[in-house]
């Protein structure tokens, strides 16, 4: 064996990941951390929700009723108000810290609001929506595209609304997640339902990040409000809570 | 208290700049932004908790007679955030709130700002608190 076969051995002996690795590794960017909702000038501009006729007078008759329900001060209830969270995509929302984790295989996304967890399963098939439970968070499966995150989402629950919108059993959240600049994180989401859209609703949502930041338990455990017989929402006295 | 100021600028500056943000827990609908009282009264019920932070006060009124009070503030990490603490507030404590009264006339209200038992002023860090006037 000559000098320079031996010398060629000794550097792939010291070579501690094979090449291709390493590169692909540099590409994921560091997206760990905890972060809340930024400006972001130059997202693409996010477009109303087109929904199908019969759908939009869905949205409508109910954001009348809350309306006029506001006006007289006897606000409908809601789900959040039984302190169920928001669900998908509105965990994504903030106004709250929302917490990213990196690990082998998956990448985790913590929202201070109501301690929401979704699990973006990475490099994994997306299941059938009929085999999935509805859920609040779905089922998220994710890739890496060089420095884009790429997600879909499918199987939510059908009274998991975003901004009163109703959805169907079919609908698919994709996300693009990825570096904006240096310090803003963007997620541009489009949502997908054939049934209740006209055509994909696509909206943008900013972080950056809050240096230092512990992440603080969230625990509804002095919850005063319910839902009266006609579907107000009304306050408990603090003697009904202990 | 400039640092309770200052997030409350923070908060304006998000709920202007940022739309697509999740819900609050509640609407605040049910309270009259158009006014505000001022309540001296003596706790008897400071409940740390979430979705939301409640004083209770049993206020005098001049001939004498006590009423009670239940005030409602915000999440108590935008508060925590906002540079409060559980113990600033005891049960027993002299303080003045103030707070926006229900529409309906009841003895509820969103409490906006508290003079703790120590002469300190306390702001509530009510997501879009600037909606709500303060009036005499």
């Amino acid at each position: 064996m000559n000098h320079t076969l031996m010398l060629m051995l000794y550097l792939m002996a010291m070579m501690p990941l094979p090449v291709f690795a390493q590169q692909s590794a540099q590409t994921i960017p560091d997206i760990t951390g905890v972060w809340e909702r930024a400006k972001d000038p130059t997202a693409p501009s996010s477009q109303p929700a087109q929904l199908k006729p019969e759908y939009l007078k869905e949205k409508q008759r109910l954001v009348q009723a809350q309306s006029e329900a506001n006006a007289k001060g006897a606000p409908l209830a809601t789900r959040l108000m039984h302190c169920q969270g928001d669900g998908m995509p509105g965990m994504m929302g903030g106004p709250f810290p929302m917490e990213i984790l990196q690990s082998k295989g998956q990448v985790t996304i913590i929202q201070e609001a109501y301690t929401q967890v979704r699990r973006i399963y990475l490099d994994a098939a997306q299941k059938a929506i009929d085999e999935l439970e509805p859920s609040f968070f779905g089922n998220s499966v994710g890739l890496w595209d060089g420095s884009v995150l790429l997600v879909d989402t499918v199987g939510i629950k059908p009274q998991v609304l975003y901004q009163n919108m109703p959805h169907s059993e079919q609908m698919r959240i994709k996300e693009k997640i990825y570096f904006a600049t240096n310090e803003i994180l963007r997620d541009e989401i489009t949502i997908e339902d054939p049934v209740v859209l006209e055509k994909p609703w696509t909206f943008t949502m900013s972080y950056k990040r809050i240096p230092n930041y512990q992440m603080l338990e969230y625990i509804c455990e002095g919850n005063r409000y319910y839902v009266d017989d006609n579907g107000q929402q009304k306050m408990l006295p603090s003697s009904a809570l202990n | 208290m400039s640092l309770l100021k200052a997030f409350n600028c923070l908060c304006l500056m998000l709920t202007l700049s940022v739309v697509n943000t999740a819900l609050a827990h509640h609407s605040f609908a049910v309270y009259d932004n158009s006014r505000s009282v001022t309540l001296k009264g003596v706790v008897t019920k400071w409940q740390w908790t979430n979705p939301h932070a409640y004083l209770e006060l049993d206020v005098k009124d001049a001939s004498g007679s006590s009423k009670h009070f239940v005030l409602e503030g915000t999440s108590i990490n935008i508060m925590i955030r906002g540079g409060w603490r559980s113990n600033m507030i005891k049960v027993g404590d002299q303080v003045t709130a103030i707070a926006a009264p229900t529409l309906n006339g009841d003895s509820t209200g969103l409490l906006l700002e508290v003079t703790l038992a120590n002469g300190e002023k306390v702001e509530m860090p009510i997501p879009a608190g600037y909606t709500f006037k303060r009036t005499p």
